[in-house]
């Protein structure tokens, strides 16, 4: 006799259960869908036009963050190094490469979840076009560790997972799907400090 | 058995339905999104700076140690909004969002006159009425329209050494985001 009410409960549980499930896991995962992946790097140039889909509209509405209009410049994001393995501040790594085109660029770290990394106070927290030093050939290598390195050194915090953010300014490529083209530089790990 | 997959396939339906619902939704239920989070910083209509460092409570905060940022709640509503900043800084950038985070409008210094921000944010009506009156004071300013009446401006500037941090500031202070005068229209 309680056959059709647990019937009925069944379809409930599973639609609310999973409906609610797969849409807060939706917005975690991505912020949309219409990325450009170039190696490790990845960048949404539509997500702050109404062209943006749902996906990417809900996780602005929920993130919260400010993004780039398309004439301000072009974000890109790394989670991973250029082999697939996810960025730890226990490793050191080297940022090699040309960037593609733009009147400046900057680049940092931050925490997974977007936040300024924990490092110390006197230590610059970024770098940037203008002073990052490069070789004859304007490519540039920047060299991303915990410890202090020579040349150009990016600090992370000891231990714990990174995400690296690269923001291209007044770039000819935020706007135009040219951006396929382009060739951002390698994440090359160079070694471990427990492995 | 047949019910209790008839059952579940109910469920997966509903579960689709429902998941769909619930990121059309999102925008209009966070109380997280960047114009509530701006709106959250005080009165409409100043420029107000952000922190580099995390805040306490969650507020926004500028994530790019080589940047300053800048951020304005602005309302057509009632009257235009100008949005001036005198030349002064190797780079900047504004970009102007409706309420909804979509972008109504972005430049950079290198499409402004002189290097200097001067743009009017102004509803259709508006902006035939400035058109018509011609003022001086707006001869030079960028005229934009807006769809919506509530909006915000994130106004960026670059810092390449910590020298250059003063200037930036200073910048950012003495950028303008007022509402204009009827009276400076006719």
């Amino acid at each position: 006799m309680f056959r059709i009410p647990l019937l009925v409960a069944l379809a409930l549980a599973i639609t609310f259960g999973l409906g609610t499930f797969s849409a807060v896991w939706a917005l975690k995962a991505t912020i949309g869908f219409g990325s450009i992946a170039l190696g490790p790097w990845n960048a949404f140039p539509t997500a702050q036009t109404s062209r943006a889909d749902p996906y990417a509209k809900a996780h602005r509405a929920r993130d919260g963050a400010l993004l780039f209009g398309s004439a301000e410049g072009l974000v890109f994001r790394a989670a991973n190094d250029s082999a697939g393995q996810p960025l730890s501040g226990g490793c050191s790594y080297d940022i090699v490469g040309l960037t593609p085109q733009a009147r400046f660029w900057t680049l940092h770290a931050t925490t997974p979840d977007g936040r300024p990394v924990p490092v110390a106070r006197d230590i610059t927290g970024g770098l940037n076009s203008w002073t990052v030093l490069r070789r004859p050939d304007n490519s540039i290598a920047v060299h991303v560790a915990a410890d202090a390195q020579p040349g150009n050194w990016l600090a992370v915090p000891p231990g714990q997972p990174f995400r690296l953010v690269l923001t291209l300014l007044d770039t000819p490529t935020a706007g135009s799907s040219g951006v396929i083209d382009l060739s951002m530089p390698a994440i090359n790990r160079t070694g471990c400090a427990n492995a | 058995m047949r019910s209790i997959l008839f059952a579940t396939l109910i469920g997966l339906l509903g579960a689709a339905a429902l998941h769909i619902l619930i990121i059309l939704a999102v925008p209009y239920f966070t109380g997280n999104d960047a114009y509530t989070r701006i709106s959250d910083l005080g009165e409409p209509l100043r420029f107000y700076p952000l922190p580099n460092e995390t805040v306490a409570g969650g507020g926004l905060i500028n994530d790019d140690p080589e940047m300053r940022l800048a951020v304005c709640a602005l309302s057509v509503a009632e009257n235009p909004v100008r949005l001036y900043a005198p030349p002064g800084v190797p780079f900047w950038s504004v970009g102007l969002f409706d309420s909804a985070a979509n972008e109504v409008f972005s430049m950079n210094d290198r499409t402004a006159v002189a290097g200097a921000l001067d743009v009017v944010v102004a509803t259709a009506v508006q902006l035939n009425a400035i058109r018509k009156a011609l003022p001086q004071a707006l001869s030079q300013s960028i005229l934009v329209e807006m769809p919506d009446e509530d909006g915000y401006v994130v106004l960026r500037t670059f810092v390449p050494t910590a020298t250059m941090d003063e200037a930036a500031r200073a910048f950012l202070a003495n950028a303008a985001c007022e509402a204009i005068d009827q009276g400076t229209l006719e």
